[in-house]
């Protein structure tokens, strides 16, 4: 992995838990696989702040250990695809907020703050927050189908259990993952009233199941290329396509089994609103069908034909375009140009290329040798045997590799990633002092209103902050909210680049657990 | 020799008196020898030799003396005609696609200040003509005079003196992305289902082309396969996509990306052209660039 990476991943840990976890993250970065002592060596730090740092981290699935040969001692590594996913948290919280509603983002928010908890005390703490922060809290069994609901669709796992040793295995035992803990409603509010009851499920803990997330957001731009290329009608189908994929395939496999088209479109019938959809299902079928793109394809004429997802063609395909647009937008529909035209033909003769991109000689080298310089192109020489005079022509001939532009690319984004944050700590430094004192201010007027202050009370603390102030203040507001929402869309790159490889991301997510 | 003989040809007796005295004759000379002739007809005489070649003027101590050029050593200039003949056949043969100066060496074995001489003459003589080559600038091709060179030295219809229409070719291929769209934009207008929707939105490069032609944006006259390598790169923009019809003719179609630009490239860290000498340290850096800084304080 790269520097920037490294310095990314330690940002991040910096940002959200301070800079002796920082400390610790950044070495076992470096040097994975150590034992406690080791990172001692490594970081200096006093034994028990390297403890307490691994706790938190562990505690927050960010690193994972493994027995040493002596068995009494573990080993520590830093998962740091698990950090990055930290920058991804306000996307699924959103997420969960527009599909399940307000409790289930409380819900979803908790654990993610905390790592993992018990369902029962997961439902009392969110109880407790809504009730401070709105005037009508939803009921306790509301919150408990809503956390139910997560677990069984899968957005909650169960984490695995310990086995008593010294350095624990942890087991995951799959048919338990999803399956729900004994809660009972009457034993939650005995609890609110005396903290000294024993709650059921004390020792079953969950946490979020990111894969899942991932699956649904994988889903959306799968469903948001159709619509792009064909129209929302075929985005209708399709979407219930990869939902009956569901039902017979793992969700990350490369291509679905065999879906049968008539089961889509009973469902279709079901819907109220997809008239068109229905009326044109099988025209929508041979449609994307005999696209070039190829997504789609008939793999059976039995009853009434059943289609084939090709999931990773698709997203093998949106990666290519993905690249396409960047060149584009770093450079020009030139170079965008040249580039697909050597993609299509790999190996292409450079007088072939300004004939068919119909692009002036000197400009067409001057862009493939860019795209060159940039690591979108590979370069093969081949030279031509000198015929007994004349002179020695070489022939430059370029190709795309795909996984290493892919490659190129993420380093790319982890760059943008750096500067961005980098960036944002600089102009928060720079503006210390003012932000502090808008704080103070703010907790004062926080204080006073409670205290229910007159309104001339309240108008003569928030002219503490001067006008010149207020300006700078609105500045840096402007500057961290542009900052982080570019710092989503950046993610949601990463993420087309990542699941490009659906069973390498498979690996990876195996690795994480 | 008699008077009355030279008073008859001039010519020949400067000639026969030239080639008795290979040193040259002075005016001097004629004057004694020729006494019946005067001046302005002198004057006319020897300029005419000088002039077919049969004399040459040297000077030589303030004095201009006349040669016989000797018509055996004046093979070049007469032989010349043949070595043209030669080389114009070679040219010739070329036909339009003309044929280089290093090829015309090595067939006709002439040197090369030889055929220097003869293609300049040639050329002079309007026989035939040079056209510099689109594929190597500096190359240049040897064809008929009146021949139309081929498309493949010109470039065909995109190059105006080998140098290549940028602009016009843009904007023909905008024209041709138009014409796509709108035909698809009509499809959808028109409804229907989606198959006919689709079938309804493509285009043949005939199609186009009648398109281009109507607009007039064109003042040389466009081939069906010169709108089809333009809607080739409608295609490569992806813009377009083109499909195999039932004939085997080409259908064009225009289309839409997958994806929006995606995130990365909505910053200017995505298409920032200094990127890789960025770092953390140095004089280029997240902190103090100002990229980064105009793009934060923009809307
Ligand atoms: S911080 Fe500035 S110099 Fe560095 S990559 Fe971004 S735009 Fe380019």
């Amino acid at each position: 992995m790269s520097v920037v990476y490294g310095k990314i991943v330690s940002l991040i840990i910096m940002e959200r838990f301070g800079l002796v976890l920082a400390k610790v993250a950044s070495f076992l970065f470096k040097t994975p696989d150590s034992p406690l002592l080791f990172i001692k060596r490594g970081t200096e730090l006093p034994l028990s702040k390297i403890k307490e740092s691994l706790c938190i981290l562990i505690k927050h699935g960010l690193v994972t250990f493994r027995p040493n040969k002596n068995e009494n001692l573990a080993n520590y590594s830093l998962d740091s695809n698990k950090v990055l996913l930290m920058l991804r948290y306000p996307k699924y919280l959103n997420f969960v907020k527009k599909q399940f509603g307000d409790e289930s983002e409380i819900i979803i928010e908790e654990v993610l703050l905390r790592g993992y908890l018990p369902a029962s005390e997961l439902i009392l703490k969110v109880y407790d927050r809504m009730s401070k922060n709105c005037n009508k809290p939803p009921s306790l069994s509301i919150i408990k189908d809503k956390l139910v609901y997560l677990i069984t669709s899968k957005y909650l796992k169960r984490i695995p259990s310990a086995e008593n040793k010294p350095v624990p295995n942890l087991v995951q035992n799959e048919t338990m993952m999803h399956v729900l803990p004994p809660i009972e409603l009457k034993t939650l509010i005995t609890y609110q009233n005396d903290q000294r009851t024993v709650l059921p499920d004390k020792n079953i803990y969950w946490t979020v199941n990111f894969e899942r997330f991932h699956q649904d957001m994988r889903d959306k731009i799968v469903v948001a290329a159709f619509e792009r290329k064909f129209d929302e009608h075929a985005a209708e189908i399709i979407k219930l396509f990869l939902r009956q994929m569901y039902v017979r395939t793992e969700p990350w496999s490369d291509i679905s089994n065999p879906i049968p088209a008539m089961e889509v479109k009973d469902i279709l019938k079901r819907q109220a609103n997809s008239s068109v959809a229905l009326a044109f299902f099988d025209q929508y079928l041979t449609v994307m069908e005999q696209d070039n793109s190829r997504l789609l394809r008939k793999a059976g004429e039995a009853s009434g034909g059943s289609y084939q997802i090709h999931l990773k063609e698709t997203f093998t395909q949106l990666v290519w375009n993905l690249i396409e647009q960047v060149i584009l937008e770093k450079h020009d529909t030139k170079a965008a140009r040249i580039f697909r035209l050597v993609k299509l033909k790999p190996y292409i003769e450079p007088d072939r290329i300004q004939q068919l991109a119909m692009i002036p000689a000197k400009d067409a080298k001057k862009l493939s040798y860019q795209l060159y310089e940039e690591n979108f192109f590979r370069i093969q020489e081949l030279r031509k045997t000198p015929t007994v005079s004349g002179p020695v022509k070489n022939f430059t001939l370029f190709h795309i590799e795909l996984d290493n532009v892919v490659r190129m690319l993420l380093e790319m984004c982890y760059k943008t990633l750096f500067n961005h944050i980098t960036r944002r700590n600089h102009e928060r430094e720079l503006n210390t002092r003012i932000i502090d004192k808008k704080q103070r201010v703010d907790t004062i007027l926080m204080g006073m209103k409670s205290q229910g202050a007159t309104p001339e009370q309240i108008a003569d603390i928030e002219e503490l902050i001067t006008p010149p102030e207020r300006v700078v203040l609105d500045n840096i507001d402007k500057i961290m909210k542009k900052l982080n929402t570019v710092e989503l869309e950046v993610d949601d790159t990463i993420f087309m680049l990542f699941i490009k490889d659906c069973d390498e991301y498979a690996t990876q997510r195996t690795s994480s657990r | 020799m008699d008077v009355k003989n030279i008073k008859f040809d001039p010519e020949s007796h400067i000639i026969e008196l030239a080639k008795q005295r290979p040193e040259g004759i002075s005016n001097k000379d004629l004057k004694e020898n020729m006494p019946q002739l005067d001046l302005p007809e002198l004057t006319g005489v020897i300029n005419k030799l000088l002039k077919g070649g049969v004399l040459e003027l040297f000077k030589s101590n303030e004095e201009l003396l006349y040669k016989y050029k000797d018509p055996s050593k004046k093979t070049t200039a007469k032989g010349s005609d043949n070595e043209e003949k030669v080389v114009y056949r070679i040219i010739e043969e070329a036909g339009n696609k003309g044929i280089w100066i290093r090829d015309i060496r090595f067939k006709s074995n002439l040197n090369m200040t030889q055929l220097n001489k003869v293609l300049k003459s040639l050329e002079i003589k309007k026989f035939i003509k040079a056209v510099k080559s689109v594929t190597a600038s500096k190359k240049k091709v040897y064809m008929l005079f009146d021949l139309e060179p081929d498309s493949s030295v010109t470039g065909g219809a995109w190059y105006q003196d080998q140098d290549f229409e940028s602009e016009f070719v843009d904007v023909l291929s905008q024209q041709c992305h138009r014409y796509l769209v709108e035909r698809l934009d009509d499809a959808k207008k028109q409804g229907g289902s989606p198959v006919m929707v689709r079938n309804r939105s493509y285009a043949t490069a005939a199609e186009v082309h009648k398109f281009i032609q109507d607009l007039g944006i064109s003042k040389i006259s466009l081939s069906v396969s010169d709108i089809e390598s333009i809607l080739y790169t409608v295609v490569l923009d992806n813009n377009a996509e083109r499909t195999t019809a039932a004939n085997g003719t080409f259908l064009y179609k225009a289309t839409h990306n997958f994806i929006f630009p995606p995130g990365l490239v909505k910053t200017c860290c995505g298409t920032c052209l200094v990127a890789n000498k960025c770092a953390h340290t140095g004089s280029v850096n997240p902190t103090s660039c100002t990229y980064l800084t105009d793009w934060l304080s923009g809307s």
